[in-house]
């Protein structure tokens, strides 16, 4: 399991990254963090002619917020968005961050790593789905924003072309008196989640929800929002009933497979599960 | 990794590249190709007390301090360490006198085998100093980030938990 | 006050705290080369050719290896009882030739200046496969059927031997029955993983012949005698050195094709070799275990008392016999009867052959699996009977004024000697540690709405302490040490601490003095090394009878009796003796009682299975090291726990194996384990002179017996569906999800 042969140079900026990976051409892969792509390294299920590390490039670990709108930087570690104080529904994002593995993995996969790889298990992108935000990409051919629902393509693959990276996540701001919950089920401590789901809610005074997203992923090939399930919620309150009924009708909707770690229909369990776990824990919010 | 001026330069697979790091509090060049994992170029360079588990990143049998945060050595490249600070466990005691976390771990009977103990030794330490308030179901999720085959894990979370009641005296 | 019985502290441990141990990847000799295995990637082909030339071409490459470049021999079953003729006909060549039998099965080796080039190198050996027409024979059941493909055509069955086991009238036993149960349980196939894989560097000195190869373990003895006789040498001529262990757990130390194969290649390029097997390969080349299916039926009376039990099982052995021969098949004969009094039993093993990664003995052998089968098949009796699970065991443990208590097994079979040990009396002690009553309060209270509260228990007996015999020598040294030489290993259990102790009271010196050296095939003329439970047992006693034998000739030269010597005041008379040796023969295994109660929470809605607590108590004679006892307790049952729950080797239809790293192969983490009380009884243990039974195993054999029967508990009704682990959080909804009918 030693690394395959690979070139290998460190960029210092984002323009050089970019001009460095025009230079290496169709073979070349960034490396950040490492976390997901060393594994697939040592196993050798995939030979990059060319790493370009991004690791140590300046400008993009920053979490800016301005007007209640978030702009993270691509290499923002899991830890640090871990232990950010977001507010309302963009804590989301802290909550999605502090199951992502364990703390050694924490410490070095990145924001941007989790976009690019699109790990259909992976619990950022679930996040990023449910708060509509956009991915920020640059080339040398300059920046363009694409929303995460059309980000994400398929398992491992998304909408960045071989001369792009992605320099950071912006996030809208959310809805006033919004919540989030986020539950995802892992075998283990720190495994791959089987299922997950992220949950965004927003009441009126009298406690009615005027809007929902509910994110589930895991299941299917990318991160999906469950329209339907939404449906139900809104105008609702946020009662055992409802949530009951909302978590039915994402567990139905949601196109689950069978694979050799949990058959169809217990992954439609699980996701029953779950919304409602995540709608529970929101609905703890709203009463506090 | 000193750079030119002009740019940086590509480096072959198997070119031995200079990474300077501050190795246990030691100003130290080593010289690893970019395949080589930190782990890897650890051990190279006589520190064979980080240990090789899984080279995929589970076990945690190869934890170091990286800029004081505890990661898998094998799933940093060696080249990625450049300019930075890393701590493996023979930095942890002083001489011959045990760090408290590796005294607690004797004392509590915490290894058989002895493979998994530095990654745990490693990870135990930076949480008691960097978390000393942590509750017990943080202490066990930390712990949980290492793999143990022997011991069943209750004289590692023992050890553990004394060695940050000592820590408070 | 004698030092046995006290929790001495290990010597190694400061070291391994300091990350100063010497594991073999740490080893390393001048002008070494690296070796990498090139390994099947299909479960059944025929193999054509190996083409190397790619491979030796590269940069770095020193050589290439292939089965025609090697001696073509057979690695040889280790244990007299453990062979039979036709095991004999399917034992694994070092490297494949004409057909390849499992994903995994090595094929050629590669030897390079760096680890990085050889596995470059590795990859383009390019094998000419041809997997035909036929499938692979995957499926254990299916196997042993006739239409099964042949995983060696020339044996004509996939089925190496069925071996039978009898036990009274088990026909008119079951003619008497008020309730029969029939079941089919199913042992799910998972292993060992040491922490650390399997490594070997080899070292030949022209000058002086000898071959030195570092890495060794278990069964270093015979192993050298192995590779001496395999590659013409001297077993004079060979040294093996153990060095720092990560772990064993029955799976390391075999002889495997990389134990012949890397000193081969250190003799023939003149240069050593080092070999560091890595997890992806460990997963496929290393020993796999357990995996069996049971088709039992238990006959009982309607007042619960056990008659009968008559069992056929299928016992996977891989794709070749490897040293533990038949053991996986031969050791639930044995163990299915368990600390039970039965009328009669039968039990028909068959040992069958499937085109996978061949199967060893993984701790607790042949143990776990039959007591899994049978402590389930209590509980499903009981419910049948409408008793209490616990009640029913107590009905039937043998009771203490029986013992000792013997299974006739007829002429062919050694009888089963269960010779001490108040087996009800361990129960009791077991429920009592356990605050039975408290745990039925809490399992009545639940504690989330969707979580329900489960309670298993399981029983044993374990066969352990096996001889024939041990040797072991003391001698006093003058720079005022004890060096104790025994043919045992260290895996990490801290074995020569146990024997220092002993070394140590039988001399009546202080323990700090007392060297034990095993590590090196050239300080320690022989051993059959350490396994089933045997080394503190066996090497324990030789070392008591090396040290009684020493004191004895002291006293001579004193002019008083052995008693009257006091090792610290007369060390020098000790020194004066020289060396003594000593020797114990084991001509019976022991067997000791063990047992294990299990809580558990199952949440209905996802399946999930969390062990709350885990009790296991184990009569191990005397504790000679309670800690290190407990260590070994506490560990093996979070072992068991694990199987039970979590860990699993599945392969797909083609032989291909699916759990290739550890983030598939599911070991527990800190959150997967319970806290686990143990309790080691101490009782009176009559078959040698320190009164020890093993104590290695028994935490790991009740384990998943009883975590599944508190998973049967939990699930009320639908807990009848239990019959097969891991219970993974997919069966278990399943099995939830069929009995609510959606």
């Amino acid at each position: 399991m030693k690394l395959p042969p690979f070139a290998y140079v460190r960029a210092r900026t984002v323009d050089e990254a970019l001009a460095l990976l025009g230079e290496a051409g169709e073979g070349a892969k960034l490396l950040a963090g490492g976390q997901s792509l060393v594994p697939v390294l040592a196993y050798r299920l995939f030979r990059p002619t060319h790493l370009v590390d991004v690791d140590s490039v300046t400008g993009l670990d920053g979490i800016a917020v301005g007007n209640g709108a978030l702009e993270i930087g691509a290499l923002v570690r899991h830890a640090r968005l871990e232990r950010a104080r977001f507010d309302g529904a963009h804590r989301l994002l802290a909550l999605a961050a502090s199951h992502i593995g364990h703390v050694p993995i924490r410490a070095r996969g990145t924001l941007g790593g989790s976009l690019a790889h699109a790990d259909p298990a992976a619990e950022l992108p679930v996040a990023a789905l449910a708060l509509d935000a956009r991915v920020v990409a640059r080339s040398s051919r300059g920046e363009r924003e694409v929303a995460v629902g059309r980000f994400l393509l398929g398992p491992f693959t998304t909408a960045l072309e071989p001369d792009e990276m992605v320099v950071a996540l912006r996030v809208p701001p959310a809805a006033p008196g919004s919540h989030a919950g986020f539950r995802e089920f892992a075998v283990r401590s720190g495994d791959f989640a089987l299922a997950s789901a992220g949950v965004v809610v927003a009441c009126d005074e009298q406690g009615a929800v005027t809007s929902a997203r509910i994110v589930v992923g895991g299941v299917e090939p990318v991160p999906r929002r469950m329209s339907d399930a939404e449906d139900v919620l809104i105008g609702e309150l946020l009662r055992a009933d409802t949530i009951a009924a909302v978590a039915g009708a994402a567990s139905v909707s949601c196109e689950a497979v069978g694979d050799r770690n949990v058959d169809a229909d217990t992954r439609r369990d699980l996701v029953a599960a779950l919304v409602r776990a995540a709608l529970i824990d929101v609905q703890a919010e709203v009463a506090a | 990794m000193s750079e030119a001026a002009s740019g940086p330069r590509w480096h072959d697979p198997d070119e031995r590249v200079a990474v300077e790091v501050v190795l246990n509090g030691l100003p130290t060049t080593l010289h690893p190709s970019p395949r080589w994992t930190l782990a890897d170029a650890v051990r190279e360079h006589g520190l064979t007390g980080t240990h090789l588990g899984c080279e995929h990143g589970v076990c945690g049998a190869c934890t170091v301090l990286l800029d004081g945060e505890p990661v898998r050595a094998c799933l940093v490249l060696a080249v990625q360490a450049a300019e930075r600070r890393v701590e493996t466990v023979e930095g942890l005691a002083d001489g011959d006198e045990l760090h408290p976390v590796q005294a607690a771990f004797r004392e509590h009977r915490a290894l058989q085998c002895g493979f998994c103990t530095p990654g745990f030794v490693v990870l135990a330490a930076w949480l008691v100093e960097r978390e000393p308030e942590a509750d017990l179901e943080r202490v066990r999720e930390v712990l949980s980030s290492n793999l143990c085959r022997c011991t069943g894990y209750g004289p590692i979370l023992a050890a553990t938990l004394a060695a940050r009641e000592g820590n408070d005296a | 006050m004698s030092v046995i019985g006290t929790s001495l502290d290990r010597t190694r441990d400061v070291d391994l705290v300091m990350g100063r141990g010497r594991f073999v990847a740490d080893v390393d000799r001048p002008g070494q080369l690296f070796a990498r295995v090139v390994r099947s990637p299909l479960a059944r082909a025929a193999l054509g050719g190996v083409r190397t030339e790619a491979a030796l071409a590269r940069k770095g490459v020193a050589a290439v290896v292939t089965a025609r470049d090697v001696p073509d021999v057979r690695i040889p079953i280790r244990l007299p009882f453990a062979t039979t003729p036709n095991a004999e006909r399917v034992l694994q060549p070092l490297l494949a030739r004409d057909y390849v039998r499992y994903v995994g099965e090595p094929v050629a080796v590669i030897v390079a200046e760096d680890p990085w080039l050889a596995e470059d190198a590795a990859e383009l050996v390019e094998l000419d496969l041809d997997f035909g027409l036929e499938s692979a024979a995957v499926d254990l059941v299916a196997a042993a059927s006739d239409a099964s493909p042949l995983v060696h055509p020339a044996l004509g069955s996939n089925v190496i031997d069925t071996l039978p086991v009898f036990c009274g009238d088990v026909e008119g036993a079951f003619a008497e029955a008020e309730v029969v149960v029939r079941r089919r349980l199913t042992v799910g196939r998972h292993t060992a993983v040491p922490m650390e894989t399997r490594g070997l560097v080899a070292e030949h000195d022209p000058a002086t012949g000898r071959l030195t190869v570092w890495g060794a373990a278990k069964v270093k003895h015979f192993n050298r005698g192995v590779i001496a006789a395999l590659l013409g040498l001297d077993p004079e001529a060979v040294r093996l050195v153990e060095v720092d262990v990560g772990g064993g757990f029955g799976v390391r130390g075999e002889l495997y094709p990389e134990d012949v194969l890397v000193p081969f290649l250190a003799l023939t390029l003149g240069r050593p070799v080092k070999w560091i097997e890595d997890r992806a390969e460990h997963l496929v080349a290393t020993n796999h275990a357990r995996e069996q299916v049971h088709d039992i039926a238990v006959a009982a009376r309607a007042d619960g008392t056990l008659l009968a039990f008559e069992d056929t099982a299928w016992c996977d052995q891989g794709a070749y016999v490897r040293t533990q021969g038949l053991l996986p098949a031969i050791l639930p004969g044995a163990h299915l009867p368990g600390p039970y009094v039965w009328h009669a039993f039968s039990v028909t093993s068959h040992a069958v052959l499937t085109n996978r990664t061949p199967v060893g003995t993984y701790r607790g052998p042949g143990m776990t699996e039959a007591t899994f089968v049978r402590e389930r098949m209590l509980d499903l009796v009981a419910a049948e009977l409408g008793r209490d699970p616990i009640d029913l065991r107590r009905r039937n443990l043998v009771p203490a004024d029986r013992m000792p208590f013997t299974y006739d097994l007829g002429p062919e079979a050694p009888p089963l000697v269960y010779g001490s040990g108040d087996f009800p009396g361990f129960f009791e002690r077991m429920l009592d540690e356990a605050g039975l009553d408290d745990l039925k309060e809490l399992r009545s209270a639940g504690r989330k709405s969707d979580e329900r509260i489960g309670i298993g228990v399981a029983a044993m007996v374990e066969l352990g302490g096996i001889g024939p015999f041990e040797e072991a020598s003391l001698e006093a040294c003058p720079d005022g040490t004890v060096v104790v030489r025994a043919g045992v290993a260290s895996l990490g259990q801290g074995i020569e601490t146990a024997l220092a102790q002993i070394a140590a009271d039988g001399l009546g010196v202080e323990v700090g003095r007392v060297v034990v050296h095993h590590h090196d095939t050239d300080d320690v003329e022989s051993g059959f090394g350490s396994f089933a439970s045997r080394s503190a047992v066996v090497a324990g006693n030789a070392v008591a009878v090396a040290a009684r034998a020493l004191r004895e000739r002291a006293g001579e030269t004193l002019g008083v009796d052995a008693a009257e010597v006091d090792g610290e005041r007369d060390f020098e008379t000790l020194v004066s003796v020289g060396e003594m040796r000593g020797r114990f023969d084991k001509e019976h295994p022991s067997f000791s009682f063990g047992a294990a109660l299990s809580v558990v929470a199952v949440s209905s809605e996802t399946g999930r299975v969390t062990p709350l607590r885990h009790v296991v108590v184990q009569d191990v004679g005397r504790a000679v090291n309670p800690a290190l006892v407990h260590g070994q307790l506490a560990g093996a049952a979070a072992q068991g726990i694990a199987g039970a729950l979590l860990e699993e080797l599945p392969y797909d239809e083609d032989g291909n194996p699916l759990a290739v790293s550890l983030a598939d192969y599911a070991m527990p983490t800190m959150s997967e384990v319970p806290p686990i009380d143990t309790v080691a009884i101490e009782s009176a243990v009559p078959d040698n002179p320190l009164g020890l039974k093993g104590a290695g195993e028994g935490g790991i054999g009740t384990a998943p017996a009883a975590v599944a029967n508190a998973v049967a508990d939990a699930l009320g009704p639908a807990g009848v569906a239990v019959d097969r682990i891991p219970l993974t959080p997919a069966r278990v909804r399943t099995m939830l999800r069929d009995v609510e009918g959606r």
